[in-house]
């Protein structure tokens, strides 16, 4: 009997604790997390995703201050090119204001680690974008995972209206800006001059890489960034 | 057995040595007396394992209490800054202390300041402090000081090299305070340390200083919890905070790179609107505990002296408007790029329209999807949600100047002339776990940020955030006609120890007798110092 009593004392005691400490940690992250943004309306229903994923997923965000707030559920829209991040504690969908962001990452659910920053897309606008960076270097190679709403059959889409994916790729330095690239060899090919091309078209097929994807196009354009080939 | 005891012997060998490892905080001043309306030069040295990054320096009266108090940051566990000494001072003997808001640990310097317009009282006498756990400097005869002469006229050019042996420097622990400055003969005051009662539940200033306090329920006095408390700095781009009390009521803002005077407004509520509460900000008094007792003493001929002549170079000094020091500007790191209540699409400037006499007349011809209405003297406000397409059922945030209103009585009576712009958010923002429906933002034109009235639920505070750096001003380029009336001709606080150290220093038109002092700290935290005197004929 006095042993049940001790067991029952030992596991009360170990449940309150753990309550408290729950609650103390519970207190702590509600006077933590200062994200700013605004209520995120729900986007009307077509046909196709307007988000990049097509759930919440775990990730980090880097705010402009430097401050990283991690483990935050999040989901990317590629419709409206911003972040909707969901807050446990009020039970809200909240787009988290572009301007205050510097980056964000999620794992893609195979241990990679997804990587997006916010930069200027034009300078005299302003206007700030979401790239995913593919390969990150002195040019950087990123992606823009834009979704249009597009208008389709209605045999398709009941509206006559749907998401439809329209990734834009880019080679980035802080020098040249931007250039657009397509996920071809010749594409890769034109942003480099003639004599360099032969070097590139040597190391492509010495590694056996053959572009047919993004994944491949990412591959190849490590291997030309790693030979220090300079871009036109 | 005999080996348990071995271990024992060997456990409380190490703990008792590291117990008597000297812990104290070192202190220095530029001189020893001042004159009321000077600047003192000051330098702080923490122990090695002192883990906060702001330390406290106080002015401490003769009756125990604190005169002025600066908050400065620690860089390698080394702060320098100043402090005015205010013309209201009464001559007498005074306690620079220094320690940070978690130590227990305190040290004390005596300096004697002499009101410049009333002197030294006839008496001579003054109460001093009762000197105990005195801190002991070591000389360090290896360091050596070469090109100094006995004597020197007025505006000589110095020039001193110092000599520091490698094996000296790598005892070192951080930089070497350097100055040249006037001395007293015969009074030699003493540096102290003493202990302090560790303040109870306090934050760690890191960063910068922590404004901190309690919340209690106004009927039952009991720390209150869920108590929400905002805190907000009123400036061209409004800083504000939150807080969410626990049980223990107690809640602290970090005003982390905060520099010089900062207007502060806390206010709080309960989250779920049932009971009202009161605020406590707390300003702890860290020094207090550690105070030494205070005696009569007389004041030297010699240093009546001093002081005197003092006192007639200090009012000639402020007549030639010759300052004293460089405050060097702040360069406040990038925290905040826009208001925390997001960006605004919709800004008005009243003042470019005909002149309406309240809030209710602006809110109706020139705010859009704002409806303030002031029926039976209760006003209400509310905002249009855009994406809504109505209006949003509860109050905006209201803010006036930066700071949260919740009494629209405020606004009530604020007409074109009084209001410089106001901001419209017709959305619902968020602010870390805190929704506003629409926000209203009112930038008054004299930016008054006295106009939410003090209560149990409001406080006003001037914070003294961190001191910014400062420089001594040494007059190089003077003009011949304009009197020289520097004391301290040197005061470099961080200076990199080295082999060889180069100094110029130019002798200023005061005469008497003054002191090259090189001082620092050794990796065990012991004070060292290096000295050597010369007079100005």
């Amino acid at each position: 009997m006095t042993k049940r009593i001790f067991y029952i004392i030992t596991l009360w005691g170990l449940l309150t604790g753990g309550s408290l400490i729950a609650q103390d940690k519970k207190q702590k992250m509600w006077n933590s997390e200062k994200i700013k943004g605004t209520q995120f309306i729900a986007y009307p229903t077509y046909a196709g995703t307007p988000y990049l994923s097509e759930k919440f997923v775990i990730g980090d965000i880097e705010l402009t201050d430097g401050t990283t707030i991690r483990e935050l559920g999040l989901r990317y829209s590629s419709f409206q090119d911003e972040l909707i991040y969901y807050n446990k504690f009020i039970s809200k969908q909240i787009v988290i204001d572009k301007i205050s962001l510097k980056g964000f990452s999620f794992d893609n659910g195979n241990g990679v680690k997804r990587i997006f920053r916010s930069q200027d897309y034009d300078i005299n606008s302003h206007e700030q974008r979401f790239f995913e960076v593919l390969s990150k270097g002195t040019t950087s190679l990123l992606a823009y995972r834009k979704v249009d709403l597009e208008s389709c059959e209605t045999s398709y889409s009941k509206f006559g209206l749907a998401y439809q994916p329209s990734y834009r790729y880019y080679l980035y330095s802080a020098e040249k800006g931007y250039s657009t690239v397509k996920l071809t060899r010749n594409s890769l090919l034109s942003k480099f001059d003639k004599p360099n091309q032969k070097i590139i078209k040597r190391i492509l097929r010495k590694n056996g890489v053959q572009i047919t994807d993004e994944a491949s196009f990412v591959k190849a354009w490590d291997l030309v960034s790693e030979s220090g080939i300079k871009l036109l | 057995m005999k080996k348990k005891l071995l271990i024992l012997l060997i456990l409380f060998t190490v703990f008792t040595g590291k117990a008597l490892e000297k812990k104290h905080f070192a202190l220095f001043s530029d001189r020893d007396t001042y004159a009321s309306g000077e600047t003192l030069f000051l330098k702080v040295v923490a122990p090695s394992d002192e883990p906060s990054g702001v330390v406290k320096v106080d002015l401490i009266n003769s009756a125990g209490k604190i005169v002025v108090e600066i908050s400065k940051k620690l860089t390698n566990q080394q702060a320098d800054g100043f402090i005015y000494l205010p013309d209201s001072l009464s001559s007498g003997f005074y306690l620079l202390g220094t320690t940070t808001k978690i130590s227990s640990e305190l040290t004390f310097k005596e300096i004697y300041v002499s009101n410049r317009f009333t002197g030294i009282p006839e008496t001579g006498l003054a109460l001093g402090p009762k000197i105990t756990n005195q801190i002991v400097e070591k000389e360090v005869p290896e360091m050596q000081i070469q090109g100094l002469v006995q004597g020197y006229k007025a505006r000589d050019l110095a020039r001193v090299t110092l000599r520091l042996p490698d094996s000296f420097i790598s005892q070192i622990s951080g930089n070497l305070l350097l100055s040249v400055s006037q001395t007293t003969p015969g009074y030699n005051p003493a540096t102290f340390s003493a202990n302090l009662q560790p303040l109870k539940d306090t934050v760690i200033e890191k960063d910068g200083v922590i404004v901190e306090g309690i919340v209690k329920d106004l009927k039952t006095g009991e720390p209150f919890k869920n108590g929400l408390i905002f805190m907000s700095i009123p400036d061209s781009l409004p800083r504000f905070d939150f807080f969410l009390t626990d049980t223990d009521g107690r809640f602290n803002f970090n005003l982390d790179n905060y520099y010089g005077n900062i207007p502060v407004v806390v206010q709080g509520f309960d989250k779920n609107e049932k009971r009202v509460i009161k605020i406590a900000v707390k300003h702890p008094e860290v020094m207090t505990s550690g105070l030494p007792d205070f005696e009569s003493r007389t004041v030297t001929p010699e240093l009546r002296k001093i002081a005197e002549k003092n006192n007639d170079a200090i009012t000639f000094s402020k007549i030639f408007n010759q300052k004293e020091i460089s405050i060097q500007p702040v360069q406040m790191p990038k925290k905040e790029s826009y208001p925390f209540y997001g960006l605004a699409k919709s800004v008005v400037y009243p003042n470019l329209f005909i002149d309406l006499p309240d809030f209710t007349e602006i809110s109706r011809e020139l705010l859009t999807g704002v409806k303030f209405r002031a029926y039976n003297r209760i006003p209400t406000l509310q905002i249009f949600n855009s994406s809504q397409h109505t209006y949003f059922n509860d109050s905006p945030l209201l803010l006036l100047d930066g700071i949260p209103v919740r009494d629209l009585s405020v606004i009530k009576n604020l007409g074109s002339k009084e209001i410089k712009r106001v901001e419209i958010i017709q959305s619902e923002r968020h602010y870390g776990n805190l929704t506003f429906p629409g926000v209203l933002a009112i930038y008054s034109a004299k930016a008054d940020y006295l106009r939410p009235v003090e209560s149990d639920e409001l406080v006003r505070l001037n914070v003294e955030g961190i001191q910014p750096e400062a420089s001594l001003n040494t007059v190089l380029d003077q003009k011949e006609s304009i009197p020289d009336l520097r004391r301290v001709l040197l005061w470099e606080p961080s200076i990199k120890p080295e082999q060889s150290i180069n100094l110029d220093f130019k002798v200023s038109d005061i005469q008497g007798s003054y002191k090259l002092l090189i001082r620092g700290t050794t990796r065990d935290g012991s004070v060292f110092y290096k000295e050597q005197s010369f007079e100005v004929n």
